[in-house]
């Protein structure tokens, strides 16, 4: 037995090293490396001894990594033999392999997938959420219930596929999914061509899918021998949808699926898009989300994973791993994870990984790099950690507050160039606001403007000075932003000039503001306004129109002149002699009535006019 | 129809306000070939009055025959094609655009545009070739880069084709275009001349004057034409017979600017500010210009202000409303200064009254 685990742990370090050199010219293959420690373990008949339940687990595993988008190995159908091989040898070698401390070749997040209720991370009260509903659809399914869908929001890897598969494997049940088609490239697309095969659009063969789930119940496909066993339907993956023509369609194939389908069908959706909520595509989800629920689909949403679950998870493996990871980094790892569990056992297998892995690399050499390991050790949070993303909101509410420290610690620069007392500010509790920015992915303008609507309920009642500087910079940024047009516009490469000055818009703007606002307000809650500037320039853009087209309609001998003369003259006379009878400044009032209607209509004509740009493209 | 077009005079010779002008541009037209015209003064001082009778001097009655027409022009700028759309005025033998209007696209206007009116050269009765006249409303609204091409389009089309251009500030249209031009400068009518005008119409509207009147419209119409006609219309309406002491509307935004002035001079703070900017929002809205706007508050300001802060103010109100131009949002910039009166004026109380 140990002799055996000597001769595959080389193999597979080998492989791992870059090929060491034993000769094997493409080692690097990953299912050629494998399948040289298939027959190395098949030299010895011992533990080849397979039964059929792990390779069912396999063949789990790769439908599920088929429901990943990027997933290398897709077309099960095609691979289908090579894969049965590859896998009973691999299955071998996991059996092997495992056994030892340092199973390398494997991803700790396939390894160590929960396999019972228990294991999972996710809040005990949700799973079994779900539970009780999959166990009323297919133990008692006695009563027609008629609502048959489940529509599981969260973030990515909070464990929404896992937590359907271990109950699907607790309740006994078969578990069928929507098996994403490969994107297609286009080289592909062109081969396919030449040899006959239509293209064919993923939302096109998801419509099908869905069409023949309704038409055609699930056959029990395993009858045979076995007890008849319950199934149910996972969509993991839904088809991108681009545009609202596609969004329509997919909503129109959801409902109905919804509506129809007789066996219990769970959709999940990853809200990947929901910290960014001024994008159109976190609307479109939020959209197709309402439908379901609509049509009758029960909707759970998961939350982040807690950094507490995370960190027993974490900690368990290390214990399984047997590598020596320190409480304190498992706790940092956890908490930079955001509450996505399969980043976090990534993160802890590369953690645990590099050191070790180049540490043994390392013997050879002098032990000035040992030195370096040490150095990055420390640092060791920077080299992973998902990168945040704040939302707009969150952003905003940073640099409105304006948090401070209450003194002045490290004192940096001070030394450098000594300010004047009026000039001085204490430094501020957060990342560089440029940082801050780039995470929350804004544009200059926008910044500019919400600043614009919100900063004067932070100020202080008495602060006008500061107010004046706050709005003196977010002059600037817009001058700043506006800068290229005049300049720049004739230079070939405008493109990068446009952002960088964009960039330095939203950084004077958004600093403008963090050192203006030099007595802010007791912190209280504020709700943070969207700027009524839009919808200002909305109401100017119209009335302007309407009054071209008055003055080109009803009043012919106005021509002459242009719009500002209009509006600074003749429209106050008109007025006045139109209804002398109302005081005159309450037209103005009626313009801004309209407004909050108009809003709305204005935002659904504007994605409209956007959408059709992208269909007609 | 409105007093203001009702009596507007149609030929040169019928002129009240600028008949020096007038007479020297008659002979202008009718004795030789005229050459590119640049009209400039402060709105309602009679520039358009002035293009349109000059118009008639060179073509007759037939430059009244005008007709709108929204036109859209396709325009093949480099990789694309734009599509401009475009109010126009024409006769058969002017057309009238007005390029600022296209925004930032008005450099395809000029360049493209003029280009083809300026090609299509009518031919009179005689078989001879005549010119075309280009009126274009406000040049110094132009971008500089239009108001390059313009120049390239006045060299190049000289010969088939007559610019009249009218702005109010010849400050804002480059040397290039100026010096190519006959500049033509109008001033805002005197306050007697305005009277002369009002009185004209009373007389042509049979109604008595009370005396005095006239006079009071004149000065509040701030040496404006064109709004002291408006307002006389207006009075009219209000209330006949006149009574020397009838108050005259003033326009309701402006009573509303001045509002806000006393709002400013109330209260300096932020939620003040905060207050103002929405006022400001609404007379946005309704299309009035920021320029206007800023100009009007400072005055409005200004009225009720100590001489010692005003140059200060004046400064600011300056240096914004160049900012204002360079920008895009004009709030911004109108805020800032209202934030930089409060500023210096809340500093100003403290230093007199403690």
């Amino acid at each position: 037995m140990g002799k055996r685990n000597v001769i595959v742990l080389s193999s597979s370090e080998e492989d791992e090293n870059g090929g060491g050199g034993d000769g094997s010219s493409n080692s690097g293959n990953g299912v050629r490396s494998r399948s040289t420690n298939r027959i190395s373990s098949r030299l010895n008949p011992g533990p080849s001894v397979t039964t059929s339940k792990p390779k069912k687990r396999a063949r789990r595993r790769i439908s599920e990594s088929n429901s990943h988008p990027d997933s290398w190995n897709v077309e099960l159908g095609s691979f289908d033999a090579l894969c049965e091989d590859f896998y009973d040898g691999f299955q071998e070698f996991r059996k092997v392999a495992g056994s030892g401390p340092k199973d390398k070749s494997e991803l700790w997040v396939d390894k160590y997938r929960p396999q019972s209720l228990l294991e999972l991370a996710v809040h005990k009260k949700k799973v079994e959420e779900v539970n009780m509903w999959l166990k009323e659809r297919l133990i008692d399914s006695k009563d027609k219930l008629h609502k048959h869908a489940l529509v599981i929001t969260g973030q990515a890897g909070v464990g929404k596929s896992a937590t359907i598969h271990v109950i699907a494997s607790h309740l006994g049940a078969s578990l069928c999914e929507w098996k994403t088609p490969t994107p297609t490239l286009w080289q592909e697309h062109m081969h396919n061509l030449s040899s006959g095969v239509h293209y064919m659009s993923k939302l096109d063969e998801f419509e099908n899918f869905v069409e023949r789930i309704r038409k055609y119940p699930l056959l029990p496909f395993n009858t045979i021998g076995k007890s008849m066993k319950p199934s149910m339907l996972l969509i993991d993956d839904l088809p991108l949808i681009n545009g609202k023509q596609a969004l329509g369609r997919l909503r129109k194939c959801l409902y109905t699926l919804v509506g129809s389908v007789q066996i219990p069908t769970i959709i999940l959706i990853t809200e990947c898009a929901r910290v960014d909520s001024s994008k159109n595509s976190a609307r479109d989800w939020e959209d197709l989300l309402s439908s379901l629920v609509n049509a009758g689909a029960c909707k759970m949403s998961f939350n982040p994973i807690t950094t507490n679950s995370v960190k027993k998870t974490l900690s368990k493996i290390c214990k399984e791993e047997r590598c020596s990871v320190t409480v304190e980094q498992i706790d940092q790892i956890a908490r930079v994870s955001g509450g996505d569990i399969r980043h976090a056992i990534t993160s802890l297998q590369y953690f645990c990984l590099t050191p070790s892995q180049l540490l043994s690399f390392n013997t050879i050499h002098s032990n000035d790099k040992a030195d370096e390991f040490r150095t990055s050790d420390d640092g060791f949070a920077l080299s992973f950690g998902r990168d945040e993303t704040l939302s707009l909101f969150h952003a905003l509410g940073k640099f409105l507050h304006n948090k401070r420290e209450t003194v002045n610690i490290a004192g940096f620069g001070q030394d450098l160039l000594l300010l004047k007392e009026k000039f001085a500010r204490l430094p501020v509790k957060m990342d560089a606001p440029e940082k801050v920015l780039y995470q929350a992915n804004v544009q200059a303008s926008p910044v500019a403007d919400f600043l614009h609507e919100n900063v004067l309920d932070f100020l202080s009642d008495e602060a006008v000075d500061d107010a004046w500087t706050v709005a003196s910079y977010l002059c600037d940024a817009d001058n700043l932003a506006t800068f290229h047009g005049s300049l720049w516009s004739r230079t070939t490469n405008n493109q990068e000039v446009d952002s960088i000055s964009h960039l330095a818009a939203a950084s004077v703007a958004v600093r403008g503001v963090l050192f203006g606002n030099s007595h802010p307000t007791q912190s209280r809650w504020h709700a943070i306004r969207s700027p009524k500037l839009w919808q200002a320039e909305q109401l100017l853009r119209r009335n302007k129109n309407e009054m071209v087209r008055q003055r080109n309609e009803a009043y012919r001998e106005l021509i002459s002149s242009n719009i500002s003369v209009m509006a600074t003259e003749y429209k106050p006379m008109l007025r006045w002699l139109g209804s002398r009878a109302v005081e005159a400044p309450l037209v103005y009032m009626e313009g801004l009535q309209d407004c909050q209607i108009d809003k709305d209509t204005f935002d659904d004509t504007k994605m409209d006019d956007v959408d059709d740009d992208i269909e007609d493209w | 129809m409105l007093w203001v077009d009702k009596y507007r005079p149609k030929t040169l010779d019928k002129m009240i306000v600028h008949d020096d002008i007038a007479q020297h541009l008659k002979k202008l037209v009718t004795e030789q070939d005229c050459p590119h015209l640049l009209f400039y003064g402060p709105s309602g001082s009679g520039k358009k009055t002035l293009i349109m009778a000059v118009l008639r001097q060179m073509y007759g009655a037939s430059a009244e025959k005008v007709k709108i027409e929204n036109k859209t022009w396709k325009v093949d700028a480099g990789s694309r094609t734009l599509d401009l759309e475009l109010t126009t005025l024409s006769s058969t033998n002017h057309v009238e655009i007005n390029p600022s209007e296209a925004g930032f696209q008005d450099r395809y206007v000029v360049q493209e545009i003029i280009k083809e009116m300026a090609k299509n050269r009518p031919i009179d009765a005689k078989g001879k070739k005549g010119y075309k006249v280009l009126v274009l409303n406000e040049v110094d609204k132009l971008s500089r880069e239009a108001q390059h091409s313009l120049r390239r389009t006045m060299e190049k089309y000289s010969a088939s084709c007559r610019l009249i251009l009218c702005c109010n500030s010849s400050s804002k249209v480059t040397e290039a275009v100026r010096s190519r031009c006959l500049n033509v400068r109008i001033n805002a009518p005197t306050e007697e001349q305005i009277v002369k005008v009002l009185e004209f119409i009373g007389k042509k509207e049979n109604l008595q004057l009370p005396p005095g009147f006239a006079a009071r419209i004149a000065v509040q119409s701030n040496r404006s034409l064109r709004r002291a006609v408006l307002l006389f219309e207006t009075c009219r309406v209000q209330q006949y017979p006149f009574t020397s002491i009838q108050a005259i509307p003033p326009m309701d935004w402006e009573q509303y600017v001045s509002e806000i002035a006393s709002d400013i001079m109330q209260e300096q703070s932020p939620k003040r500010l905060f207050m103002v900017r929405g006022k400001l929002y609404e007379l946005l809205i309704n299309c009035i210009p920021p320029e206007i706007i800023l100009k009007r508050l400072l005055s409005e300001l200004l009225k009720k202000l100590d001489a010692e802060l005003k140059h200060e103010v004046c400064h600011w109100a300056a240096y914004y409303e160049h900012r204002m131009r360079l920008g895009q949002k004009a709030i911004f910039h109108i805020e800032a200064f209202v934030a930089k009166f409060m500023s210096i004026y809340k500093a100003f109380l403290i230093a007199t009254f403690g």
